[in-house]
């Protein structure tokens, strides 16, 4: 039962800026949004906080995808974080890909104030991730 | 191009002169009763070799936190060793104020744990036994770098099996000033050309588990390698190892049965984050007590992820590494 369970529903693991996407989700849940409840957020100080090590870690331990979400380019609270952010994730993705793995990271871009923006992108994923999951 | 021509008795003299000065070390390849090993010598150069047809360990391994201010050295080691010395320059792990880094053309080597006994001594014979012995490593055969072109001066090997010296930095000419000769145009062709760019390197998670199913987590690949340089490694003790709440996770949620070990974390983690400096010297290979294909996988991973910012390792000391830096109009399609 437990496995039928599992099968329906993937997990997603995300990595939220907490002056951006954490905000973003905030708002979502006030203005009464529903996201999937697969996608479990945990906080960071900043995106570039996000050390590629932790993504792998959450992949090999049973995520069935991984997102890191920050500020847009530009407007990092720190001034140029997430443009390292920007550097890392893009040179694991081309890593991921090179083990045929690349649909399970993503990187987002969502601002304080997009929390439509953030749910869209995050179902989106979701059910990519779940007609794989089921297809396979 | 200018340079100097040399022989082995020409830079001996030249290294011998150097070390006439009590502070003054040079690093190279020592001839020892079993083949040839890297040494470090003082005062006078004895038993030196220049080239140094066996690979056992990459040389840059010694100088990770070498704070060498007023102890000048000269380093004459393979092209490798110099580009993985400038990547810990890079990182801040060498003080390079009076380092003198050689690099030196590499026909290719042969790994330690094969038969080395019957490789000739004469340049161009090694080169041409190792083209045709079939024994050169693999990293070695695929290797991008061969030519004595990275650190502060080089010495290359012309078709005819003449050594020439050349400098690339003022450091190179305080070398080149101790070799006697004259300065005039050196060929243009030289015996050991760049290496072709291999294609985009790709695999899957199938491949890889069942390269790496021999693996024991010895860790030995992380302390051998050149660039794998933190004091305190995220792989000391277990925080980083699936346990607890985490195995069960992992076995239902992948649907692998497989006894989870860490080792897909352990090396996928350390490819990530050696990629950018990742030299492909095979050091990794060499440590491996159980002869799993390292190599194919760093240097291919490497290879690509360096080729996302056209950087390549060690090339020059001047490239800063990707991670740390980055320009504000690039990769407009990372985001998802």
């Amino acid at each position: 039962m437990s496995e039928n369970k599992t099968e329906n529903n993937p997990e997603i693991i995300g990595f939220a800026c907490s002056f951006c996407t954490f905000k973003a989700s905030e708002m979502a849940g006030s203005l009464r949004m529903k996201y999937p409840d697969g996608v479990k957020l945990i906080q960071v100080p900043c995106s570039s906080r996000v050390d590629p090590a932790f993504v792998i870690k959450a992949i090999f331990e049973g995520a069935d995808g991984v997102f890191v979400a920050g500020c847009h380019p530009g407007d990092c609270h720190f001034i140029k974080g997430n443009y390292f952010t920007r550097r890392k994730i893009a040179a694991l993705k081309e890593m991921f890909d090179a083990f045929s793995m690349k649909d399970k990271l993503r990187l987002f871009w969502v601002s304080a104030a997009e929390a439509r923006r953030f749910v869209e992108k995050v179902t989106g994923m979701h059910n990519e991730i779940k007609e794989k999951k089921n297809a396979g | 191009m200018q340079g100097k021509q040399v022989d082995k008795s020409n830079i001996e003299n030249a290294l011998n002169q150097f070390l006439k000065d009590e502070q003054h070390l040079v690093l190279g390849f020592e001839k020892g009763k079993d083949g040839v090993n890297h040494g470090i010598f003082k005062k006078h150069v004895d038993k030196y070799s220049l080239l140094n047809p066996m690979f056992g360990i990459n040389g840059a391994l010694y100088f990770r936190r070498l704070f060498s201010k007023g102890t000048g050295i000269i380093l004459m080691l393979r092209p490798c060793e110099i580009r993985a010395y400038n990547e810990l320059v890079k990182l801040n792990q060498i003080e390079r104020e009076d380092i003198i880094a050689v690099s030196i053309d590499c026909p290719g080597t042969v790994s330690l744990k094969q038969e080395t006994d019957d490789i000739p001594a004469e340049v161009l014979q090694t080169a041409e036994y190792m083209q045709s012995s079939g024994k050169m490593r693999w990293a070695c055969e695929v290797c991008r770098e061969k030519r004595g072109v990275a650190g502060d001066a080089g010495i290359r090997i012309d078709k005819k099996g003449i050594f020439w010296a050349f400098s690339y930095t003022e450091k190179g000419e305080t070398f080149l000033s101790l070799i006697e000769g004259d300065v005039k145009e050196a060929p243009a062709e030289m015996l050991i050309s760049e290496n072709k760019e291999s294609g985009k390197f790709s695999t899957d998670m199938d491949e890889f588990s069942k390269d790496f199913s021999k693996c024991i987590m010895c860790k030995n690949c992380r302390d051998m390698c050149p660039v794998c340089y933190c004091i305190d490694c995220v792989f000391n003790g277990d925080e980083y190892l699936p346990k607890g709440d985490a195995l069960i996770n992992k076995i239902f949620r992948t649907g692998s049965s497989v006894m989870p070990q860490g080792k897909e974390l352990f090396h996928m983690i350390r490819m990530f984050h050696v990629s950018q400096s990742c030299v492909g010297c095979g050091a990794c290979e060499e440590a491996c007590p159980q002869g799993i294909p390292l190599t194919k996988y760093f240097k291919g991973i490497s290879e690509r992820l360096q080729g996302m910012f056209s950087y390549m390792s060690g090339r020059s000391i001047d490239e800063e590494i990707p991670y740390l830096t980055f320009l504000e109009d690039e990769l407009k399609d990372a985001e998802d």
